[in-house]
């Protein structure tokens, strides 16, 4: 269970730009299920996910994280939950040219300083189970835009995360690829994966896959969906 | 108003230590009046991003606050070819009223600033700033020294008169004055022999066994202050003349200087460490029950023991040695 309680997110506070991107949000999201939040652009959705992703600090409020309250943390511990608890998945793919694909997918387990072998084993059978084998030794600026998407998912699984995060993870994707996308969260969500994604393709937010849908609208929640 | 650059180092160094020390204790204030590590309202989110910003900026600072004591006594020692009778840093700091109150503010500071250091070391290894309320506690302690110390540096420094006609440790640290050096050297030296090694090694034991079973850390703590003290003591008493080979030289100063390589830094550099390090040790004894430093605390509070018995251990054999194999027999 993730717990959001009287989120606030203001930047650029006291400066003539103020801009209040989320008011005195609650709100609680089940784990071991698929969570969807959906809204127009600026409606604060990403901002919703960088501040339970412990990418960014609220201005004020506190996340739960199971028994414990993140928010507080200072960076060292923020880091290590960051690392170990959640997965990205961004719009942008955000893999890093020049490197292979599976040294993309192995990065972000650099820090945990595990041997080696066990790590390129691990990303190996996650290459793997998402039909990517075949593509590990390739540059990542050769890959489709589909193999491109698979790779960042494998990228976000490899620190074996209980939470999967994806910020619009189809706006670039046709309609095969997005299904595809689908199929492969529904089978991270049967492995007991929490699973939240910002979205506004309507494609995602009427998966059946999708266990609760919360709307959003100028950093409000204008409809929390059934829990 | 000499315009060396020790001094001038100092100067600023002092200036924007006070500065930091200033702006984080009107932080930690509001810290010790309004944190509430359960409330989500914006003001402790507030704090809690600021307390990360001050503590590193102050980490540093106090850092330098180490260093400028070493930096100090040097630049002590190098001003005095600039006045008649001075012969070591002695004389410079007899040059006015504000030398030797400075030294002593300076060995406090030091002190302080260490444990300070070894405070928030340990409260950022505490997910849950546990130490936050004693680490400002200390600072606001400390933030008076500090600005009184710049204020005391700036008037010895710009009260440097090369006119004034000093007296040095000859006639300073001798059994013919009057005063606290004179009253150690005046102490009959196998007394001093025996508290010195009576110290050291009681202070080793209670460092062994704290460090082996994590008991009598007090103790231990306690057993380091004064063996830093009867240490210095010891040093001006019986050591140091064997450093100079002359039976009446009891200057803790001239031991700086480059015709003894330099052994003095060595020398005070261990003994501090030693002293900060064992006292930080019995610091965090109260802190041991606290959830989120069970873990970690016993083993910082080991290594802070072992730190502080190989800096004991090296004073000691550097002294010995040099009773030992010194041309001066007695």
């Amino acid at each position: 269970m993730i717990e959001l309680q009287h989120l606030r997110k203001v930047f650029n506070a006291g400066w003539p730009n103020e801009y209040v991107a989320i008011h005195d949000l609650n709100l609680e999201i089940a784990a071991h299920q698929v969570t969807v939040l959906t809204g127009p652009s600026g409606s604060g959705k990403t901002t919703v996910l960088s501040l339970l992703g412990c990418m960014a600090r609220p201005t004020a409020g506190r996340i739960m994280l199971g028994e414990r309250e993140i928010t507080s943390l200072p960076e060292r511990f923020l880091t290590q939950i960051r690392r170990t608890t959640f997965g990205f998945i961004f719009q942008q793919f955000n893999l890093i040219r020049g490197i292979t694909v599976l040294e993309n997918v192995m990065l972000p387990a650099y820090p945990l300083g595990e041997p080696l072998g066990g790590l390129k084993k691990r990303a190996l059978n996650l290459l793997d189970l998402l039909n990517l084998a075949s593509k590990a030794a390739a540059k990542v600026e050769w890959l489709s835009g589909g193999e491109a998407q698979r790779t960042a998912i494998a990228r976000a699984l490899v620190n074996n995360p209980g939470v999967i995060i994806a910020d619009e993870p189809t706006a670039h994707l046709d309609t095969g690829l997005s299904r595809e996308f689908l199929d492969i969260m529904r089978d991270f969500k049967g492995q007991g994966k929490t699973i939240l994604i910002a979205s506004h393709d309507p494609m995602v937010h009427d998966s059946e896959i999708v266990d609760r849908v919360v709307r959003m609208r100028d950093g409000r929640i204008i409809d929390a969906g059934v829990f | 108003m000499f315009f060396k650059p020790g001094i001038i180092a100092l100067f600023l160094s002092s200036f924007l230590i006070s500065g930091m020390v200033l702006y984080a204790s009107f932080s930690g204030a509001l810290i010790l009046r309004y944190w509430d590590i359960h409330s989500g309202s914006e003001t402790q989110l507030r704090l809690e991003r600021k307390t990360y910003l001050i503590s590193t900026i102050l980490g540093y600072a106090f850092v330098f606050q180490l260093f400028s004591f070493f930096l100090f006594i040097y630049t002590a020692d190098t001003l005095h070819p600039f006045f008649t009778g001075a012969m070591c840093a002695v004389g410079s700091l007899n040059v006015n009223q504000w030398g030797f109150p400075l030294i002593m503010l300076k060995i406090i500071t030091f002190l302080l600033a260490g444990l300070w250091l070894i405070i928030n070391f340990t409260d950022n290894r505490g997910y849950d700033y546990p130490l936050i309320k004693a680490k400002y506690l200390l600072l606001l302690a400390m933030a008076p020294l500090i600005l009184t110390e710049a204020v005391i540096q700036a008037k010895y420094f710009l009260g440097l008169n090369p006119e004034v006609i000093t007296s040095c440790c000859g006639s300073l640290f001798t059994a013919d004055t009057k005063g606290v050096p004179a009253e150690i050297i005046s102490l009959p030296r196998p007394v001093m022999e025996i508290m010195f090694y009576g110290a050291m090694i009681g202070t080793l034991t209670l460092g062994g066994v704290f460090y082996r079973t994590g008991t009598m850390g007090y103790a231990f703590a306690a057993a380091v202050l004064l063996t830093l003290l009867v240490s210095i003591a010891s040093f001006i008493s019986f050591i140091s003349i064997y450093f100079y080979e002359l039976p009446t030289h009891h200057c803790p100063f001239c031991i700086l200087q480059k015709e003894y390589g330099y052994i003095g830094y060595c020398l005070y550099l261990l003994l501090l460490v030693g002293g900060l390090a064992g006292m930080g040790a019995g610091l965090l004894m109260p802190f041991r029950q606290i959830p989120s430093l069970k873990e970690t605390l016993p083993s910082m509070q080991r290594h802070l023991t072992l730190t502080s018995i190989i800096s004991y251990l090296l004073f000691t054999g550097i002294a010995t040695y040099q009773i030992i194999f010194s041309n001066l027999k007695m």
